[in-house]
C-alpha cells in the first residue's frame, strides 16, 4: 500500500498543479453555468430557475469529463515518460492503472464540490436542501465511473488524443440526448423515450426528482448501475493495461 | 565472478517481424558490460526485456539461477534503470523526483532521505536539489535521470544510452560516475553508440547487429581479432572493429 500511496499522491498532484486542468475542472463549468443561467433566465420559471437547471445539468456534463482527466493522467505526453519509469519499478501494474482512476476521481470530486458550493452561495442554486447528500452520492458514483472509463478506453486505444476525441463526441451526444443543454421532454413522446438511452438523462432525472419531489426511487438503481459499470470498467482497464505500451 | 543474469535463446517479435533472433549471453557480477550496435540492432529491445518490463517470445532469462518471472517484483527491486528517454517529472524539483522514484523501491524515512542525498551528491546535483527540473540544462537532466536510478543502490544498473546529446563535461562526469559505481560493487549494463565511452569504461563488450550477437569479448580481444585483417594492434580502434563487423552502409 505504501507504493500505491506514493503513486496516487503524485498522480493527484500532477492534476492539481496543472493550471489548464484546474481551469477546465473549476473555471469552465462555473463560467458555463453562470453564462447559460443568465442568458436563459427568461425561459425558466421561479420554482426551477435557469441557474437551478444548468447548475445540475452542466455539473453532470462536467462529471462526464472526469474521463478526459483520467485519460490525460495515464497517457498525456508530459506524464508518459515518468510513467515509464514507474513501469520499470517493482510496482504491481494494477497500482499504476488504478491510481490514475482514483486520483482523477478525487480531483473531480473536489473541483465539482467547490463549484457547487460557490454556485449555491452566489446564485442560490438548489442542490436539494437537506437531501444534498443524495445529489452528492450521484456525483460521486458518476465521477468514479467516468474516471475509470477514461483510463480503460485509453488503455485499450493506447492513445490519449484518440480517446479524448471519441469520448468527447460520445459525451456531447449523451448530453444533448439527455437534455443537459436544454430540456428535450417537450419535443415529443418518442424523443423523450429515446432520451433514456443516455446516462445523462438518468442522472438528471434522478437529481431533479430528489431535489424537487423528494422522490428517491431512481437513486438506488442509478448508483447500483454506476457501481456495477465502474467495477467492470476497472477490471477491463486492468486487463487492457500493458506496461510495455509506455516503452 | 558470479553470473547474475543468464540469457538463453532470447527471441522477440513485433507483429510478425522477429527483431531478436535467439541470442544468449551472461552478465557477471561487478562488470561493466557494454552493448554496442548500430540503430535497429536490438540493443534497447534486449535491455528492455532484461528489465522485466517487456515480454519476449522465446528463450529464458534467469537471475542467479531463477527465472526472473518466478519473483518479478523482487527481481525488479534489484535493478536500477536509466532509460534512453528522460523519465522525469519536469514540474517537480530534482529532490522530489528522486524521493518519489526511490520510494517505489520500498525506501522510507531516513533510508529514503539518505538514498536521495547519495544520488544527488553522486550526480553533482546537491546544490540544485530544490530546483524544478524544467529549469535544468540537458546535461543536468541526464544526470538526474541517473540519480533517480541509483538512490536505492541497485545490484544491477541498466543504462540505455545515458549520455545522448550532452556536453563533454557532463559526459565525463557520468563516465567517471559509472566507474565509481562499479568500484562500489554495482554491476552495470551499458548501451551506447559512442566507441570512446566503451573503450573507457567497459570490462566486456557485446556487439549486436540485426537482432544477433556478432561479437563478444574485451576491448583488447576484439581489437586483436581485427588486427590480423586490417593493421597492427596500435592502429586498430574499436570503431574499426565495429565497422568491420557491421559494415559501412548507412542504417535507417
Amino acid at each position: 500500500m505504501y507504493k500505491f500511496k506514493q503513486i496516487f499522491r503524485l498522480d493527484l498532484m500532477n492534476l492539481l498543479t496543472n493550471p489548464m486542468w484546474v481551469f477546465y475542472a473549476i473555471g469552465f463549468p462555473l463560467a458555463l453555468i453562470l453564462v447559460l443561467g443568465f442568458l436563459m433566465s427568461g425561459s425558466y420559471g421561479h420554482t426551477v430557475t435557469s441557474y437551478d437547471y444548468y447548475g445540475v445539468a452542466l455539473m453532470i456534463f462536467g462529471i462526464f469529463n472526469a474521463a478526459t482527466f483520467s485519460a490525460n493522467s495515464i497517457m498525456e505526453e508530459r506524464i508518459k515518460s515518468p510513467n515509464m519509469r514507474i513501469v520499470y519499478s517493482p510496482v504491481r501494474p494494477f497500482y499504476i492503472h488504478f491510481s490514475k482512476v482514483l486520483a482523477s476521481f478525487v480531483f473531480c470530486t473536489a473541483a465539482y464540490s467547490l463549484v457547487a458550493v460557490l454556485l449555491h452561495i452566489t446564485v442560490g442554486i438548489n442542490y436539494g436542501g437537506a437531501d444534498w447528500w443524495a445529489a452528492l452520492a450521484i456525483m460521486l458514483a458518476g465521477n468514479f465511473f467516468f474516471a475509470s472509463l477514461g483510463v480503460t478506453v485509453c488503455c485499450l486505444l493506447k492513445n490519449e488524443g484518440i480517446t479524448n476525441n471519441i469520448l468527447s463526441t460520445l459525451f456531447a451526444l449523451f448530453a444533448i440526448l439527455g437534455g443537459l443543454f436544454f430540456p428535450i421532454d417537450g419535443l415529443g413522446k418518442a424523443i423523450s423515450a429515446i432520451s433514456w438511452l443516455s446516462p445523462a438523462k438518468w442522472m438528471l432525472a434522478a437529481c431533479f426528482r430528489i431535489i424537487y419531489d423528494g422522490d428517491f426511487t431512481l437513486l438506488a438503481p442509478l448508483i447500483g448501475g454506476l457501481a456495477l459499470l465502474s467495477a467492470l470498467s476497472v477490471l477491463l482497464g486492468a486487463r487492457f493495461f500493458r506496461g510495455e505500451d509506455y516503452i | 565472478m558470479q553470473t547474475i543474469i543468464e540469457v538463453n535463446g532470447l527471441k522477440k517479435s513485433y507483429k510478425d517481424k522477429e527483431v531478436i533472433h535467439g541470442i544468449g549471453f551472461t552478465v557477471n557480477e561487478g562488470e561493466i558490460l557494454c552493448f554496442l550496435g548500430p540503430n535497429g540492432a536490438g540493443k534497447s529491445t534486449t535491455i528492455n526485456i532484461i528489465t522485466g518490463a517487456l515480454r519476449f517470445d522465446g528463450g529464458s532469462i534467469s537471475y542467479k539461477g531463477e527465472s526472473i518471472y518466478s519473483d518479478l517484483l523482487g527481481y525488479k527491486s534489484r535493478l536500477g534503470i536509466v532509460p534512453q528517454d528522460l523519465a522525469l517529472y519536469e514540474d517537480l524539483t530534482a529532490e522530489r523526483n528522486v524521493l518519489f522514484f526511490a520510494s517505489l523501491y520500498g525506501l522510507k524515512g531516513e533510508a529514503l532521505k539518505e538514498g536521495c542525498r547519495f544520488a544527488l551528491e553522486f550526480t553533482g546535483l546537491s546544490d540544485k536539489a530544490k530546483d524544478k527540473v524544467n529549469t535544468f540544462s540537458g546535461g543536468m537532466k541526464r544526470r538526474l535521470n541517473i540519480a533517480c536510478a541509483i538512490a536505492h543502490k541497485p545490484e544491477l544498473l541498466i543504462m540505455d544510452e545515458p549520455t545522448v546529446g550532452i556536453d563533454p563535461q557532463s559526459r565525463k562526469h557520468i563516465l567517471e560516475g559509472v566507474k565509481q559505481l562499479r568500484k562500489q560493487g554495482m554491476t552495470i549494463l551499458y548501451t551506447t553508440h559512442y566507441m570512446e565511452e566503451v573503450e573507457e569504461i567497459s570490462t566486456r563488450i557485446i556487439i549486436m547487429d540485426l537482432g544477433n550477437i556478432i561479437a563478444e569479448g574485451t576491448n583488447e580481444s576484439l581489437k586483436a581479432g581485427a588486427e590480423s585483417n586490417d593493421a597492427s594492434a596500435e592502429t586498430v580502434s574499436l570503431e574499426t572493429v565495429f565497422l568491420q563487423l557491421t559494415g559501412k552502409s548507412l542504417r535507417n
